[in-house]
């Protein structure tokens, strides 16, 4: 790192001349760019100083909801563009696989060869042989989107499921959209439940204190003594993964206890009886064992929140981490908001429903290019977040607001098992995968197996910042442009509807570009039609995105130079003015019909984690300890920034968190490395020593590998990436998933710790290898994933069949509400035979889809602009006057003008002008100018006087004519 | 906690300083009061002094992070560590004065500067004495002065420092006295024995005053109530510092030559003694510059347990400017 | 006359490290300098009962310094407004005021060129307020938290002077009769 300028000469020996390295951002020359932080999804506002096409210097920018605060890795963003181990140019693998030996290439050339690799694997193998892997939002999700379903392939991924998108869709299956949006300040309540916003998100922190000074109720619900635990009100320290009996309970004491608020669940509910059987079995006592909570603390929690309304239940992700207990979890929560009544209402769980003004990232996603067949081969059998459920969700969703999800997240193949299918070909084999902005080896779930199947992967095609462990097994690698280099928008893919902006500082370096040129180039060398990649940058298609809102720019910078950011006013409560929820029937379902329908149980059944005192009593000799993973942790974000050194030297090794009691007892100390060890597999960390987590706990963060190893120079174990890697010790197997969600087990797991000792100190060959389901004990591929059963069966549901026979051809029919939609705008049919659109509530003709103008009395085309009388027929205009052709005049007619039959009046011989019958003048559509009725004489307003145009003369308004 | 800022030549250099100042203080006070007028026998103590103080020097400039802003040492008033400079360079210059005025005797080359010196070498002796003294002092004083570190705020330190550094004078001297180049004759051969036989005394006397000071010091911060004290003085007569200190310092440098002193004779008393008092020497300025313990801020030593050391592999793995791929 | 100081709210402080990162970054130091380390013991108590709080280091900026009066070559100096820093050109790196500081803030790095290493230490981001009078420190404005406010002691107006005149605040090592001006409003181990 060069500090200051130093130089040997004797000169500066003996005075040495040190200069300060301030960079003046008020210097002539240097313009200031308004743009984001690009390393979490906050996304918090950054000044950049640019000066001769580099920027000298970023700062956060107070004006920004951020506050100009800036963190490790915001603040770092400018070592991160400059760092001297990013991928600058497109890579070809030379040498074999992860061999560590590459060609720099042209960043087309790349292109163009990738492309025909993949052409040729779909003419072979059909287009679901090409998969793609994402990581979190650190990329244009839509454009990836958008190239796999012009491709053809059903198979892109996230770790979606992992992260809010189950709860999402559970959420959204009760009260028909998720609560994610808070209004504290109306708020009396709030439980912070496996969220951590002193480590994760830092501008959110800020702000509690203040709030609990003003009477707000903090309920804090996490297995860790974390950052935000001290402030809390009522902290439960629960037992990882306990989540869903503990929010069982708290619905039970809730319902049972008479703090439900019976007028709202009387007036929107549906079900409530069916919950209330449903929960009898649920008390405190039966959840205290399972949750090690008293079960006076679970009634304390569950009347806090009852009885201090309105309150809100901030989202966290922890509880689409558990494995098979997950959405299970995350449907009492949404439940819990439900039965007290606090959804959408002010000071509640605010429901923003999708952008209505802007374009979601679904509407830039062409979900339409992709063939049903297609649809039906995606990778997963968690049917609540592909294809089945997403379709009846969207569908539902289309119904009530008039738009709907976004594919990527909220409908994807199970990543795991696309890693399986490339290892074991089940369901068939995967040839190709695409990995952009991802480093799945540390990321998914079961890294052993993951690993595996990165190398045996046939074609591996990786876009990223930086050399991984998975790119260091790729056949192409390509440089992405990252944080400055690219303008950024804050949508939340439209499932909301606020929106932020900042611009790109530079031009990508070198050989880097964005991911949206990425696929964009891949997609037109692929072949895809250049219409449907309509936009060659980023701030194209950003400014196509916003220009619905209607504001006064002309591009996308000039948005963000002078908005930056767009927040609608909060619009609550509108389930009153809108009649109904957003769900099939129009109720919040405390008994989900779409679950139902998707073969899951209605309410939430309560199953425990995979690995668990109670229901896998056999393990506990070997594996004693509950061990949870996970956990964002300052400085890093998941398995970003361990090359940033000035991050790095804060942290550099990694440390599992626990308490000094069991850490005696195992004799460890503060600092010692040790094995962590489960069912599948082992790492190693250094302990820190702490009572932060319960003496039967151990709490180890994620993400670590070592990018400053030589990868190549151990293939069993490439940058460390399996050594103290939490997602060797996690599992995927089929069972273990969430059979609604798909969300795969890193919580709540059983585990043994044991001192590193001089002889078992070095992560071995047999640690690294994988199994198919994960066993460290017997090594290999034992069983199709295909043929491993779900953690619960399907339960079959029977749907009640239209009383009407045949549904009418373009129609659905749904079951719940016994409504039919028109199919392609999914407008209601209603009784009165009128279509009705959902966005704004407008009639529109069944027969002819013209919208009803209640004003005009006519229907209006709304593509053509055309009006059409009631009757359907064209209403004829001269200029702005609608003409009334073969009708009686309906309106008085003066006597001295004429009828004409195309259907206006005028004076005889005066054809050209019209009369209107609201200011009693004629009119000459053409020019617009006024015309006396009785006399045909123009009017002209600057002199005030009548003109007659034949003999030029000029008349006073009482017709007198007046001197030259 | 960050700490050990000055590493081994700082050690090194205030055990020479030390005893270049002890060497001098003690050929001075023999010189003017008690055998005048045989000064060349303390040429070659003096040469010895020079050597260590030119050594203390250049272990000093090499550990300085910019050598070449040396000279700026005299460019302020107040800094303990001017006087300390300025100390050596007059005992130094007088010194150097001083055996000039006797290597005539021996290389004729200088005969005629020796002339020239030598009415004037006991003053120059007496100079560099007193500033000798000074040194011995200053080396003590200046770490008393750094109240940070409760190991050395202790006016117990100047005192032990000053004392050992006359030990460690008296064991140089005893080791070189009449030598080269002093010619050898009956009278130097008398002198030396008499300066060698009160010499055996006083360091008898000096490594009693030396443990005593030693031990009221390291077992009073064992008794104190300073945490910090207490902490340190734990690591000297219990901790990982006990065999350094009970072995090295307190046996080798102390116990051994004062038996050696009082009961053996010849080589073990005139050789082997002063030669482990020197060891004593050292190895105390060694402990003491190592125990330099701040009282921690609640969290401080933990949070530099947990960052990186500055030789871990991501340091130097990459530099800003080159581009890997 | 003005007089900077810090106040640190470690009610708010989360220990996120950011202002150690935003200060290493734009003041450009060496890895293996720190300028403004956020420690913590860690959780104290015993499971579930605990408690933990960060403390924000940095210069103390102390009305009567250390390390500025032990310093043999003028580099180590103290503005008229408080703020303590080190000359590059005028030190000798000879660590006595390293070592002269009770709250072990200064160091010189040991990844700089062998003969051009100088102690370094938090100036309060002294060039970046010749550049432009006004300006704050790094940390001070990367805290998403607000944890730490800078300021003139000797403006009764200014956000420091009121906070200090309003909330009990503590200083580290005042034995030391360093007179430091760094105030810290201390956690109370629970709600503020």
């Amino acid at each position: 790192m060069e500090i200051s300028k130093t130089s040997t000469g004797l000169k500066d020996i003996l005075c040495p001349d040190t200069e300060s390295t301030e960079v003046d951002i008020h210097a002539d020359g240097v313009e200031m760019i308004k743009s984001l932080c690009y390393f979490c999804h906050a996304n918090c506002g950054v000044l950049a100083y640019v000066k001769d096409g580099d920027v000298i210097k970023i700062e956060g920018d107070p004006n920004y909801s951020s506050q100009g605060g800036l963190c490790c890795r915001g603040t770092s963003a400018l070592l991160h563009v400059n760092h001297p181990a990013r991928i600058n140019h497109a890579l070809k693998r030379v040498g074999e696989k992860g061999e560590g030996k590459w060609e720099q290439i042209d960043y087309d050339q790349a292109i163009q060869e990738v492309a025909d690799r993949l052409n040729q694997i779909k003419a072979e193998s059909g287009a679901e042989a090409v998969a793609s892997a994402g990581g979190t939002t650190r990329t244009d999700d839509w454009a990836r989107r958008r190239f796999l379903n012009q491709f053809g392939t059903p198979n892109g991924f996230h770790n979606a499921l992992l992260c809010w998108i189950p709860t999402f869709m559970a959420e959204t299956c009760v009260a028909g959209w998720s609560p994610f949006e808070t209004d504290l300040g109306g708020a009396k309540s709030l439980i912070l439940w496996g969220m951590n916003p002193g480590a994760s998100t830092l501008g959110g922190m800020h702000g509690y204190t203040d709030l609990q000074k003003a009477g707000l109720k903090i309920i804090m619900v996490d297995p860790r003594y974390s950052e935000t635990a001290s402030k809390a009100d009522l902290w439960l320290p629960l037992r990882p993964g306990s989540d869903a009996a503990l929010a069982l309970a708290m619905l039970h004491t809730i319902v049972y206890g008479g703090m439900a608020d019976y007028d709202f669940i009387g007036k929107w509910c549906d079900g409530f009886d069916d919950l209330m059987d449903h929960l009898a079995q649920y008390s405190p006592e039966w959840a205290a064992p399972i949750t090690w909570l008293e079960p006076e603390q679970i009634r304390q929690a569950a009347m806090m929140y009852a009885t201090n309304k309105p309150g809100c239940i901030q989202w966290g992700c922890t509880w689409d981490q558990i494995g098979r207990a997950s959405t299970t979890g995350s449907h009492a929560i949404a439940l819990l908001r439900a039965v007290t009544g606090n959804l959408d209402v002010p000071g509640g769980d605010g429901m923003p429903g999708p952008a209505l003004n802007f374009l979601t990232d679904e509407e830039l996603e062409l979900n339409e290019c992709l063939p049903e067949e297609q649809k039906a081969k995606q990778i997963s059998r968690y049917k609540l977040t592909s294809w089945p459920g997403y379709q009846i969700i969207s569908d539902t969703a289309r119904r009530t607001w008039g738009k709907t999800l976004p594919t990527e997240w909220f409908c994807e193949a199970h990543g795991p098992s696309v890693f399986k299918a490339i290892l074991t070909g089940d369901p068939y084999q995967v040839r190709a995968l695409i990995c952009n902005a991802t480093n799945p080896v540390n990321s998914y779930g079961d890294a052993k197996m993951t690993l595996a199947a990165l190398k045996a992967c046939e074609f591996l095609v990786v876009v990223d910042y930086w050399m991984t462990p998975t790119a260091l097994f790729a056949d192409y690698v390509f440089p992405a442009a990252g944080a400055l280099e690219r303008p950024t928008i804050v949508t939340h893919y439209g499932a909301t509807d606020s929106l932020m902006g900042g611009r790109r500082a530079i031009q990508p370096k070198f050989d880097r570009h964005t991911d949206m040129v990425f696929w964009r180039k891949l997609g037109l060398a692929c072949g895809q039609d250049p219409a449907n990649w309509p936009w060659e940058t980023e701030e194209e298609a950003y400014y196509e995105v916003l220009k619905g809102i209607g504001l006064p720019v002309s591009n996308y910078n000039e948005f963000v130079d002078n908005v930056r950011m767009y927040y609608p006013p909060l619009h609550q409560s509108k389930f009153e003015k809108n009649g109904g929820f957003w769900t099939p029937s129009g109720k919040v379902e405390l008994n989900s019909t779409i679950m139902r329908q998707l073969g899951f149980p209605g309410m939430p059944t309560y199953i425990g984690t995979i690995e668990n005192p109670i229901d896998t009593p056999e393990l506990l000799d070997e594996y004693p300890i509950v061990l949870t993973t996970g956990g964002g942790f300052m400085p890093y974000h998941h398995s970003e920034h361990f090359q940033m050194q000035g991050i790095r030297y804060l942290y550099p090794d990694p440390y599992f968190s626990i308490n000094p009691e069991l850490a005696e007892k195992l004799d460890i100390e503060y600092g010692d490395w040790c094995w962590i060890e489960t069912r599948r597999g082992r790492i190693k960390m250094r302990a820190n020593v702490e009572p932060e987590v319960d003496p039967r706990v151990v709490f180890a963060p994620r993400g670590w590998w070592f990018p400053e190893r030589d990868g190549s120079a151990d293939l069993d174990n490439p940058f460390g990436c399996l050594e103290s890697n939490v997602n060797t010790l996690t599992s995927v197997d089929e069972e273990h998933c969430d059979p609604m969600g798909g969300s795969w087990a890193n919580r709540g797991l059983l585990c043994k710790v044991y001192k590193c000792t001089e002889l078992d100190h070095e992560f071995k060959p047999e640690d690294a290898q994988f199994s198919i389901p994960g066993s460290v004990a017997e090594p290999g591929i034992h069983e199709m994933p295909s043929s491993r059963p779900l953690a619960r069966e399907e339960i079959p549901f029977e749907m009640p069949q239209y009383e009407g026979g045949e549904v009418p051809e373009g129609y659905d029919w749904v079951w719940q509400n016994n409504t039919l939609y028109q199919k392609g705008t999914n407008y209601k049919l209603d009784a009165s035979g009128w279509l009705i659109n959902p966005r704004n509530k407008a009639y529109y003709d069944a027969y002819t889809g013209w919208r009803y103008d209640a004003g005009e009395e006519c229907l209006v085309d709304d593509e053509t602009g055309k009006r059409y009388t009631m009757d359907r027929e064209e209403i004829k205009y001269m200029g702005a006057y609608r003409l009334y052709p073969g009708a009686e005049a309906p309106y008085a007619v003066p006597e001295q003008l004429v009828w004409k039959e195309e259907g206006y009046a005028t004076l005889p011989g005066r054809d050209e002008l019209i009369y209107d019958s609201n200011s009693g003048w004629l009119v000459d559509p053409a020019t617009n100018v006024y015309y006396d009725a009785y006399y045909g004489w123009a009017y002209d307003p600057t002199a005030n006087c009548l003109i007659d145009m034949a003999t030029g003369k000029r008349y006073t308004m009482e017709y007198q004519e007046m001197a030259e | 906690m960050k700490h050990h800022y000055w590493e081994p030549p700082i050690a090194l250099y205030l055990f020479l300083g030390g005893l270049a100042g002890g060497i001098l203080f003690l050929s001075a006070v023999f010189n003017t009061f008690v055998v005048p007028g045989f000064a060349e026998v303390f040429a070659m103590p003096v040469l010895v002094s020079l050597v260590c103080i030119a050594i203390g020097c250049v272990f000093l400039v090499i550990d300085l992070g910019q050598p070449g802003v040396f000279w700026r040492v005299w460019t302020t008033a107040t800094s303990i560590i001017k006087w300390g400079a300025t100390f050596l360079v007059i005992a130094a210059v007088f010194a150097l004065l001083f055996f000039l005025a006797y290597l005539g005797d021996a290389w004729p080359i200088f005969a005629g500067l020796s002339d020239l010196l030598k009415p004037a070498a006991g003053f120059f002796l007496g100079v560099a004495g007193f500033f000798g003294l000074c040194i011995m002092m200053y080396t003590g004083i200046m770490l008393s002065t750094l109240k940070a570190h409760a190991f050395w705020a202790t006016p117990a330190l100047p005192v032990l420092f000053t004392v050992s550094a006359i030990s460690t004078g008296c064991a140089a001297v005893v080791l070189s006295i009449g030598g080269w180049p002093a010619e050898v004759t009956l009278g130097t051969l008398i002198v030396s024995e008499v300066v060698l036989e009160i010499l055996h005394v006083v360091d008898i006397i000096l490594v009693i005053t030396e443990f005593i000071i030693l031990m009221t010091m390291v077992l009073s911060f064992l008794g104190a109530g300073n945490v910090t004290a207490k902490k340190a003085a734990k690591r000297w007569v219990c901790g990982s510092y006990a065999p350094l200190f009970w072995i090295g310092m307190v046996l080798v440098g102390l116990v051994i030559p004062f038996a050696l002193y009082v009961g053996g004779s010849g080589a073990a008393s005139q050789l082997v003694a002063p030669i482990l008092v020197l060891i004593g020497g050292c190895l105390l300025r060694f402990l003491v510059v190592n125990t330099d313990d701040r009282a921690p801020i609640p969290g401080e030593i933990r949070y530099y347990e947990r960052v990186a050391k500055p030789d871990a592999e991501f340091v130097h793995k990459w530099t800003y400017g080159e581009n890997i791929f | 006359m003005t007089r900077y100081v810090m106040v640190i709210d470690q009610r708010r402080c989360i220990g996120c490290h950011s202002c150690t990162v935003a200060c290493r970054t734009w003041n450009k130091l060496p890895l293996d300098i720190i300028y403004n380390p956020v420690v913590t013991e860690g959780a104290q108590g015993t499971w579930p009962h605990v408690h933990k709080s960060w403390t924000p280091l940095l210069c103390m900026h102390c009305e009567n310094p250390e390390c500025v009066p032990c310093c043999p070559s003028g580099a180590s100096q103290q503005d008229p407004d408080g703020t303590v820093w080190v000359d590059p050109k005028k030190c000798l790196s000879c660590k006595v005021c390293v070592n002269a500081c009770p709250y072990g803030m200064r160091d010189a790095s040991h990844l700089e060129s062998r003969l051009h290493r100088f102690v370094r230490k938090c100036t309060f981001c002294r060039d970046k307020r010749q550049l432009d009078p006004d300006a704050q420190p790094y940390c001070v404005l990367t805290c998403h938290q607000k944890a730490r406010v800078f300021g003139d002691l000797d403006d009764p107006e200014s956000e420091v002077s009121k906070l200090i005149g309003s909330v009990k605040t503590e200083r580290l090592f005042e034995e030391f009769g360093t007179e430091p001006q760094i105030y810290y409003i201390p956690e109370l181990g629970g709600k503020a």
